[in-house]
């Protein structure tokens, strides 16, 4: 009962086994305990360090009573009515289809629980509930007439989500954001695309960033090397020359070698900075061609002009054909019913016949009266 | 080695082969690089020995016809070359298919997009048809995506030349949902316009984002598709009932498109519906769809770099221990909420339960 009202009060517990536990554990008795350890207890990490879902030590299910201490897999998950609850009692509280919550009887669906990310369940709910309106309400500065106008509004907005988070006429607040969705559908979508296109562009911004900084490292190390290289290769020279010289010349050779070694060095120094600024140009013009690419452009129904030829031939209503007769006398109706058409047969020899006509062979460029024909199609066709 | 051998053997070398990606009935497709540039391709390891008289039909097929296609939205033949016993073509590699995007519930469509993959599928086709090929076997599988969001029309293994007099085609072609009435009916005299039914029935499963005339059987078919539009009079589509199987399936009344189809605007159900039309000859040819007014209506279609990706497309570079599991972490685990503790902790759970489990007899007993 002690653990109970503890925990009513909000003072952390924690159930210590006393070292000669032996006799019974169920004596243990539950010790208030305010260390470290329980405020900046546990919770799962990511790789950077941040908590993305909240536990602690002291986690007990309000519903089951069971704690972590006992039950070391304990998970507690949060409904949408903002109250705790564990895996197991979900599982068989809410897995035959929705039921009402114990602890306030709103009816809740399995799915609609959610890890804890905070220890304050207000800060989650809060956070929930501005998540929900920034989706909504997504009007910018700039679909306003004035300041005062725009004022208003986030003054409004911020009405909504205080209400909202403190349950203060929840009724008329749902109306008022489905009247404004209603009001509003196409801004928001627009507004919404538009955050989309500013998340692309900036992601395609990073990317070029991170290579261009792959790059740079990428040189500078090639040019470390080219450099250790060239004073290692010096050195040999210096030797293989001071072999073949007298003392007199000795110190005339040294200088001369050393002299030459900053000369080049010089050089590169003078050059290189140019070439890496060279390639992030060219980076960041191909990334800026990219991005006007792609705009949306108006359909063009063909992008070649193969039906340009076809004023050069004329398909005449029937032919003598001996070998399409059997399938045009059709008494029946059966080819019409099927879609067949013998037309499109004599059609087919008649464009096989145009087509390529004004093209040279052996793919000659030199055509005297040059006409634009479709290259794709039909050359292909020619040479099958 | 003779100069045959020793030709095959230059180009077995320009592609290199990677892992395993999929196996079909007659073909095992793998991952491949060309070795001089790195570019990904696919490998189609073609099986042979399995047919009595060479090779398959199909492959032959699609040799035939990808090695003439040349289009930006019709999947390109790289080259083709013979390991051992076996053909191989090599393709260009496309990671994802439409079918996998209409499936993936976490994305949405746009009526753009949508008009952008209906105006890449028309230009293949038109493509095709302008080249005297008839595909038969167009569905949303057989369109897959480049990375670019090209769409290409793939599977050539059983398209046909046409316009032709006096031969016979099969009418058991056409995955059965997509197969249009006249070929239900058996006909063997048929053209273009079998295709343009496929598309018709690809544009409505992108808006419904499910098979639109999905039948059970080829009975069951016709069926769905008289409920759907209506059984064809005589008028509709004279001669009908003179077709080979021809049966009476039944009467059903004509019911406007508009009811399946609330939110689409009238430009998009007239395109749908003239696809949809029973007399083939009536349907719309691909040239002619392509200048209608749905594709010049706003919004235009969505450029292809902005068109929807399934997740299995940007993850597929990731090796296979990471997509299953929980070890994926972030964006997959903020969208599906999964109440289940993670796979090691049931894991260990089930372990105890074994142990635990005074059920099952001891031999002794």
């Amino acid at each position: 009962m002690a653990n109970r009202m503890n925990f009513l009060q909000g003072k952390t517990v924690r159930k210590v086994i006393p070292a000669n536990a032996s006799h019974s554990r169920s004596s243990s008795t539950p010790q208030v305990n305010g260390t470290s350890a329980t405020i900046y207890g546990g919770g799962v990490k990511d790789p950077s360090g941040r908590i993305t879902e909240y536990s602690s030590e002291d986690d007990q299910c309000p519903v089951c009573k069971s704690d972590k201490y006992l039950e070391k897999r304990l998970r507690l998950l949060v409904s949408s009515c903002y109250h705790k609850m564990c895996e197991s009692c979900i599982d068989r509280l809410f897995t035959l289809g929705p039921a009402p919550c114990p602890i306030c009887s709103k009816v809740l669906r399995k799915l609609a629980f959610t890890p804890q990310t905070f220890e304050d369940l207000g800060v989650e709910k809060e956070i929930a509930v501005r998540r929900r309106i920034a989706k909504e309400f997504k009007k910018r500065v700039e679909d306003f007439s004035n300041l005062r106008e725009f004022n208003d509004y986030l003054e409004d907005v911020e009405d909504i989500t205080w209400n909202l988070i403190n349950d203060i006429d929840p009724a008329g607040t749902e109306a008022r954001i489905t009247a404004y969705r209603e009001a509003n559908a196409a801004l928001t979508l627009l507004n919404t695309q538009r955050e989309e296109a500013y998340v692309l562009s900036l992601r395609q911004a990073e990317d070029l960033e991170r290579k261009e900084k792959e790059m740079r490292a990428e040189e500078q190390r090639r040019e470390e090397e080219e450099e250790r290289a060239e004073r290692e290769s010096g050195k040999r020279d210096i030797i293989d020359r001071l072999e073949r010289a007298d003392d007199a010349d000795a110190a005339r050779v040294v200088r001369r070698t050393r002299r030459e070694r900053a000369e080049r060095e010089a050089n590169r120094k003078g050059v290189a900075p140019g070439k890496g600024a060279q390639a992030l140009l060219r980076a960041r013009l191909a990334a800026a061609a990219a991005t006007a690419a792609a705009k949306d452009t108006p359909h063009v129904p063909f992008q070649d002009n193969y039906y340009a030829y076809e004023d050069m031939f004329v398909l005449q209503p029937v032919y003598v054909d001996p070998t399409s007769e059997a399938v045009r006398k059709d008494r029946e109706g059966i080819m019409r019913a099927g879609g067949f058409r013998v037309e499109e047969a004599w059609e087919r020899a008649l464009r096989s016949a145009v087509a390529g006509l004004d093209l040279w062979p052996l793919g000659q460029e030199s055509v005297p009266n040059p006409q634009p024909i479709d290259q794709g199609g039909d050359v292909i066709m020619s040479a099958a | 080695m003779d100069a045959v051998e020793k030709a095959n053997a230059e180009r077995q070398k320009q592609w290199a082969k990677d892992q395993k990606v999929g196996e079909g009935t007659y073909a095992v497709v793998y991952r491949g690089r060309e070795a001089s540039t790195g570019r990904k391709v696919a490998i189609k390891k073609i099986k042979v020995g399995q047919f009595k008289d060479g090779l398959d039909m199909s492959a032959i097929r699609e040799v035939k016809y990808l090695r003439e296609l040349k289009h930006q939205n019709i999947i390109e033949l790289l080259d083709v070359f013979s390991s051992k016993t076996n053909l191989n073509l090599v393709l260009e590699f496309l990671d994802s298919d439409l079918e996998m995007i209409i499936k993936d519930r976490a994305l949405v469509f746009l009526p753009a997009d949508i008009k952008s993959w209906m105006a890449m599928t028309f230009r293949g086709l038109e493509f095709c048809h302008r080249n005297w090929i008839l595909h038969r076997d167009l569905k949303p599988n057989n369109l897959l995506i480049a990375s670019d969001g090209q769409l290409k029309i793939a599977d050539f293994g059983l398209a046909r030349e046409f316009g032709d007099p006096g031969y016979k085609m099969t009418c058991q072609v056409i995955t059965r949902w997509y197969r249009p009435p006249e070929l239900l009916f058996g006909s063997r005299y048929y053209s273009s316009a079998v295709d343009i039914w496929s598309v018709g029935c690809i544009f409505a499963e992108l808006m419904l984002r499910t098979p639109y005339l999905a039948g059970e059987s080829d009975m069951d078919q016709l069926k769905t598709i008289f409920r759907a539009l209506g059984t064809p009079t005589e008028q509709d589509w004279p001669g009908h009932t003179k077709l080979p199987d021809y049966v009476p399936i039944g009467q059903f009344p004509k019911t406007p498109l508009r009811d399946l189809f609330t939110a689409a605007s009238a430009d998009t159900l007239n395109l749908l519906s003239q696809c949809l039309v029973y007399e083939p000859r009536k349907r719309i040819a691909a040239k002619d769809a392509l200048s209608h007014s749905y594709f010049f209506a706003h919004p235009y279609p969505s450029h292809p770099s902005k068109l929807p990706k399934c997740a299995a497309q940007l993850t597929a570079a990731l090796p296979l221990e990471e997509l299953d599991g929980n070890t994926l972490s972030g964006k997959t685990n903020r969208l599906k909420r999964k109440l289940t503790s993670p796979p090691d902790e049931t894991k260990t759970r089930s372990a105890v339960a074994r142990r635990l489990d005074f059920t099952k007899p001891t031999p002794g007993s």
